[in-house]
């Protein structure tokens, strides 16, 4: 058996070559052991290849052509639908919209989570209690609660009332104002992956070394200063590491301004992802539904490439 | 982390955000619950205990889950949503645990283990839109619009970065040892992979699993745009509880509380892999 082979295959994990234990290596075995991996491999890499990069080149050749569902000779025009693209307003407003979602959800699910986290980083008993309670909201499907928040932030509904004990006149328009509908999406969004930060964070928070505290306490630095000065420092690759992955999956949002304001009033909730799907596959204009797919694609390319590119050592 | 002994006031303020905090989170579904059960006329009141506040009422449920009503309609997006989940998390798992194995115990050269680990990972940050008018194109090509399975096989690639990265790392924590001894005994890296490898790391199968299944559950714009009718799922259906009068508290509640119970009760059983498979293995929780 191609055991020599298989241990320099084992990376980090592997021993020494002098303790390793001595068996007769033949060349055929080696290239058959080096070989076995790609079977384990392959079926993953082919999946994506047909599900994932195939669309993928079939959505940049479509993008390529005027074609609509219906419509008998598509033919090919170059870039135009990306030209179009640059011109059209509806669809910088989408970007627009999902920018200051993204700004505004992200910051406030980070710094709320942050808060919770150094709130709950005490000797507690009950925490794991604490824990699964906030997992749920993470594993609930965003449509469900786009809708049931469209019950909570009604005019009538329990938010309205809540702010009425405090002397509130008239009741908040949260769907039917441009500027609240907006705070609405957020709020609902951030409701959902506040958790996340959270319970990432703590994690975060719990991994850091004793020693380092005992060393402060000694100090006597005030508790701001600990935090200032040594657990934010310290925590700051959790901290990007969060925001980078709320930041991508932000971007996508489509479910939460679908359910609550169907991306009203106006547009102004109407994100990239519903504008896209609305311009695809409820007008079908798939050509420049494509197009603007793609541009989006690109977009979020680029953020992600951040976070490979800070995340790489840890895939070694 | 060590504290100081802090004062009891610190202490008193602490429990009482705590509260807040974990009210916060627990608020909607139990206005969800309250509001299933009330009548119509107790909708927009500020009430929040039954018996006391608001007489209860079963009614909604009857509606929602009796045979006169919509419970017909109902198993059939659960039977549709189960099928496609279940299917896209043993797909995931299927292609996500050999492929774990390879990154956690080969050595990849031209490619290295780290640039395929990040390009599964990449599928994961690629918007769905990118891919949603193709995919539509094929599986109408294909004829299996309006099935769970082409919505499997979509979710099994949106979720199959979780099944590899979760893997990956449980194979890498494994005793290596083990398998070394069954390699030196003849056994080929198969039947190492297959009889010792995997029943180790069954828990984190399990896991791995559970997520896929609970994301493929929750995924709304493919479902919305690959099914029709007879395939409809949980989600779109709830999308469909819009009325056209205005909303119907009662039937959003209903609508939402069944498909949220599935995904929310699995999220339970998952807490030790939460941290790593969500930020796939970025943070160690």
């Amino acid at each position: 058996m191609a055991l020599k082979n298989l241990r320099l295959g084992l990376g980090r994990l592997a021993e020494p070559e002098s303790r390793a234990v001595p068996v007769r290596v033949s060349t055929t075995g080696a290239r058959q052991s080096d070989r076995v991996k790609y079977l384990f491999i392959l079926p993953g890499i082919v999946w994506i290849l047909a599900f994932t990069i195939f669309p993928l080149v079939y959505a940049v050749r479509l993008s390529l052509y005027n074609s609509k569902l219906g419509l008998p000779n598509e033919h090919f025009i170059g870039l135009g639908n990306y030209i179009r693209a640059y011109s059209d307003e509806r669809l910088w407003e989408a970007l627009g919209v999902t920018v200051r979602f993204v700004v505004v959800s992200v910051a406030a699910t980070v710094i709320l989570g942050l808060l919770l986290a150094l709130l709950f980083n005490r000797p507690m008993r009950g925490l794991p209690i604490f824990r699964a309670i906030f997992t749920m909201p993470l594993f609930v499907p965003a449509i469900a609660i786009g809708y049931l928040s469209l019950t909570i932030v009604h005019e009538d509904g329990p938010i309205n009332n809540f702010l009425k004990l405090f002397g509130l006149k008239q009741p908040i328009p949260w769907l039917s104002d441009p500027f609240w509908a907006f705070l609405a999406v957020c709020a609902v969004d951030i409701w959902q992956w506040t958790p996340f930060a959270f319970i990432v964070l703590l994690a975060g928070l719990q991994s850091l070394p004793d020693e380092i505290y005992e060393a402060a306490a000694l100090d006597t630095s005030s508790a701001f200063q600990t935090f200032r000065y040594i657990t934010l420092p310290l925590l700051t690759p959790v901290i990007l590491t969060v925001t980078i992955l709320r930041m991508v999956e932000a971007f996508k949002v489509i479910e939460i301004p679908f359910a609550l304001t169907n991306g009203g009033p106006g547009v102004s909730t109407r994100t990239y992802t519903f504008y896209t799907y609305i311009t695809g596959l409820k007008n079908f204009d798939m050509g420049y539904g494509s197009a603007i797919a793609i541009v989006f694609m690109v977009l979020l390319a680029i953020i992600s490439t951040i976070f490979f590119i800070r995340a790489r050592h840890i895939y070694d | 982390m060590v504290h100081r002994q802090s004062s009891p006031l610190t202490r008193g303020v602490a429990a009482v955000f705590i509260t807040l905090a974990t009210l916060w989170a627990v608020f909607p579904f139990y206005w969800a619950i309250i509001t299933s059960f009330k009548n119509r006329l107790d909708w927009f009141n500020y009430s929040f205990i039954p018996f006391l506040q608001f007489e209860p009422t079963l009614d909604w449920w009857t509606q929602e889950l009796g045979p006169a009503g919509r419970g017909p309609e109902l198993a059939r997006a659960m039977t549709s949503s189960v099928t496609l989940a279940l299917g896209a998390a043993i797909i995931a798992l299927l292609l996500g645990a050999p492929a774990g194995y390879a990154l956690a115990r080969f050595r990849f050269h031209r490619w290295k283990n780290r640039d395929i680990t990040m390009w599964f990972l990449s599928q994961r940050f690629l918007p769905p839109v990118a891919t949603m008018i193709p995919i539509f194109l094929m599986v109408r090509t294909v004829g299996l619009l309006d099935t769970p399975w082409a919505l499997a096989i979509a979710n099994a690639t949106f979720t199959l970065p979780f099944a590899v990265l979760i893997l990956r790392d449980t194979f890498k924590e494994l005793p290596i040892e083990l398998e070394e001894a069954a390699l030196v005994d003849g056994a080929s890296p198969f039947q190492v992979f297959r009889l010792i490898a995997l029943p180790l790391a069954a828990p984190a199968m399990v896991a791995a699993g559970i997520i896929c299944f609970a994301f493929s559950w929750n995924e709304f714009l493919f479902a919305l745009i690959l099914t029709v009718k007879n395939a409809v799922p949980m989600t779109v259906i709830i999308a469909g509880s819009e009325h056209t009068k205005g909303v119907i508290f009662a039937d959003v509640a209903t609508r939402v509380l069944t498909g949220v119970i599935p995904p929310a009760i699995l999220a339970l059983l998952v807490q030790r892999y939460i941290v790593r498979g969500l930020t796939f293995g970025a943070v160690k929780g």
